[in-house]
């Protein structure tokens, strides 16, 4: 054990320090669900793609630095500690990012992965269907192959800022005689093409980032297939393990809000309930031990170790922290948490915060799904 | 920066926790509750694995080993729940004695007594033959602990020894999260094994979520207990913080693997007859010892809530 940072690594944090300090924005852009914050947000990603700090943990032939995950670590928490805005591109540099460099065709990582880290194509994902939420292997929407192309028919619902992105991932059944988990293929498909309707669902606080996605004889070339045809499970449980584990959910985002939990508290301090400041407190605590842990994991893959059922570890503990930060800071601002618009002028983002946070433990696969692949995989208690 | 442990450690953990698997199992605590509370069977033995010479140096006798072994030595009495003053003298007391106790304390000859003024009650005073922080009386009055096998005495005049609390803690943190593994191994193995409406209990998804529950908290424990051993070790300016943090988290881990494993034992957990109890009842003793929620729970609000360090991302393992 050595819980030292090398001369290289504390250099490495100052670059990022430096850099951070005289690009990210001073204003705090607009939320992500809506398109005015949307398009600010992806301004952003050009921005850091402009340093190279897309997504640094990628081989530099696709934009990135190839750096180690110590350094990831790093740069998220300056990142975060710099109050740089959330990641537009989150879907595809932390999702599909990795699977495509997994599973994709040396073609397919030379077309998708530079546009993705740039920031020049965003990525919604398609999973859910309206019957196939958790029970995913229950999904319906087909990808019948018609010469060089798939012929695709069906919905997905719940899919995280559709109504912006330009592409799509997800899984379609291209066999139609399969069920479950067999005959499932992932195919990609850019959001404008013919026969794609997205429309909007307005979601808890009102923003309509999140939409259904409904396919009418949509013509996909079976190029965009990543893997082999009825491959997709695999590949999507891949998928789904990256969601849940290291990368999507940084430590340093949640430390970062820890802070300004903290921050909030000594501005409340006087009319904060004992019950308020002992939920602060265990935010921040949280927060910390989720980053020691992700220390930990990081270090383990570094080794060659690879993250299984532990990431189920993971997203029940971030998931559930993130709910508990934010409503901490609801109870701090007590009658004022109901306003949009703090009487100090200011957006009420712990608001919107709040009500985002409820979605993470449905998302990535819900908490009672993790709990049990953790109860029967981790602990060997019986299907 | 690597946060695994050396191939030296894993060695160590694994020899120290075959060795307690073999030799201190239930049967060593059932025969120990029935008897005196003591066995020189078992202190004997724990010398002969070298674990009294864990922090002494060689010149000593000793391993000369630091906190982060320590810390590991500490998970592996935890999770046999060895009663033995072994954690108080070897894993607490030998770095703060001269020479010729920690030699006495590396060959076993010396068992050490610890009292602080946090904690008001003192382990294993009537068979040390020193005390840290406290006098030693002639006839001290022991107080029935419901853990069955410590055996405390007090309350007596004491003085704050620096260091003392802080490695003590540390060590009660860790011994928290080893009896916490336990105790949620015990309650898994019984969900395999106790069938109800024709299928063992474990398939029921209301057991396995609470079980998971349980791994998710002493998942996130363990390594705040690593990080404030490396800390404390250091003389991080940090380590103070490190060190409550680490023992508020094991100590939540600790109790909720204990409720969950009765809950899950259901009315077999509420007697005598599945080992089950000796762990919990460490378990709640630990919990209030060497600083209990409330005083932990302080020292970390005045570091965090009252500014005295930048707590943000990037200082997680700050070091000034």
């Amino acid at each position: 054990m050595n819980l030292d940072y090398t001369p290289e690594q504390q250099s490495f944090r100052t670059e990022v320090r430096e850099w951070m300090a005289a690009h990210v924005p001073r204003a705090p852009l607009e939320t992500l669900e809506g398109r005015k914050g949307f398009d600010q947000h992806v301004a952003w990603e050009r921005a850091l793609a402009s340093g190279n700090w897309g997504m640094v943990t990628w081989p530099e032939a696709y934009g990135g630095r190839g750096l180690d995950l110590i350094r990831w670590l790093i740069f998220e928490e300056e990142y975060w500690a710099a109050g740089a805005p959330g990641r537009a591109n989150q879907n595809g540099i932390f999702l599909l990012g990795p699977t495509i460099m997994e599973y994709g065709s040396d073609e397919q990582k030379a077309r998708f992965l530079t546009p993705m880290a740039r920031g020049e194509v965003i990525w919604a994902q398609a999973w859910s269907e309206p019957d196939a939420g958790s029970d995913m292997a229950a999904i319906r929407s087909r990808a019948i192959r018609d010469g060089d192309d798939y012929v695709v028919n069906g919905q997905k619902t719940w899919s995280s800022r559709a109504a912006f992105a330009d592409w799509c991932f997800g899984l379609f059944r291209t066999d139609p005689d399969s069920s479950r988990h067999h005959g499932l293929s992932f195919i990609l498909l850019p959001l404008d093409t013919p026969g794609v309707t997205v429309r909007p669902i307005r979601q808890l606080h009102g923003e309509t980032g999140f939409a259904e996605i409904f396919f009418d004889n949509v013509r996909v070339p079976v190029a965009n297939r990543i893997a082999g045809e009825g491959e997709g499970w695999n590949v999507a449980m891949a998928t789904a393990g990256f969601e849940r584990g290291l990368m999507l959910r940084s430590p340093a985002r949640f430390q970062a809000t820890a802070k300004r939990l903290v921050e909030l508290y000594r501005k409340h301090r006087d009319s904060a309930s004992p019950a308020a400041s002992a939920a602060v407190l265990q935010a921040w605590m949280d927060a910390e031990a989720y980053a020691l842990n992700t220390y930990a994991v990081a270090a383990q893959v570094m080794a060659g170790g690879k993250i299984g059922a532990e990431a189920s570890l993971n997203k029940i503990f971030w998931s559930e922290m993130d709910r508990a930060q934010h409503r901490a800071a609801m109870s701090l601002l007590g009658a004022a948490a109901e306003l949009r618009t703090l009487p100090d002028g200011e957006p009420n983002a712990w608001l919107e915060g709040y009500i985002f946070s409820l979605s993470g433990p449905i998302y990535a696969g819900s908490n009672e799904i993790q709990r049990n692949i953790v109860a029967e995989r981790l602990l060997g208690l019986p299907r | 920066m690597d946060f695994r442990l050396n191939p030296d450690q894993i060695e160590l953990r694994d020899a120290v926790r075959d060795y307690l698997t073999a030799e201190h199992g239930p049967e060593v605590l059932r025969r120990l509750d029935a008897g005196n509370r003591r066995g020189p069977a078992v202190w004997d033995g724990l010398v002969a694995m070298g674990l009294t010479g864990i922090l002494v140096p060689a010149e000593q006798g000793g391993l000369g080993l630091g906190l982060v072994e320590a810390v590991l030595v500490a998970i592996e009495l935890g999770r046999a729940n060895v009663s033995e003053p072994l954690a108080d003298t070897a894993l607490v007391a030998a770095p703060l004695l001269r020479a010729t106790q920690q030699a006495e304390i590396a060959a076993g000859t010396l068992k050490v007594a610890l009292a602080h003024p946090v904690n008001p009650w003192v382990a294993d005073l009537n068979q040390a033959g020193l005390v840290i922080g406290g006098e030693m009386t002639s006839s001290p009055t022991a107080l029935d602990s419901v853990d069955p096998l410590r055996l405390l005495f007090g309350p007596g005049e004491c003085i704050a020894t620096e260091g003392l609390l802080d490695r003590a803690a540390l060590i009660g943190a860790a011994q928290l999260i080893g009896g916490g593994e336990r105790m949620l191994g015990l309650a898994t193995d019984y969900a395999n094994q106790r069938s109800q409406f024709g299928q063992p209990i474990g398939k029921f998804q209301a057991i396995k979520h609470h079980l998971a529950s349980v791994a998710v908290k002493i998942e996130f424990a363990r390594p705040l207990v690593l990080r404030a051993a490396h800390a404390l070790q250091q003389n991080h300016a940090r380590a103070v913080l490190h060190v409550s943090h680490a023992k508020l988290a094991a100590t939540d881990a600790a109790m909720l693997a204990a409720e969950t494993a009765i809950q899950v034992h259901g009315a077999m957990g509420y007697t005598y007859e599945v080992d089950l109890h000796f762990w919990m009842k460490r378990a709640w003793a630990l919990s209030g010892a060497w600083g209990d929620r409330a005083f932990h729970e302080r020292r970390v609000a005045e570091a965090v809530l009252d500014d005295r360090f930048d707590i943000g991302p990037s200082t997680t393992f700050l070091a000034e």
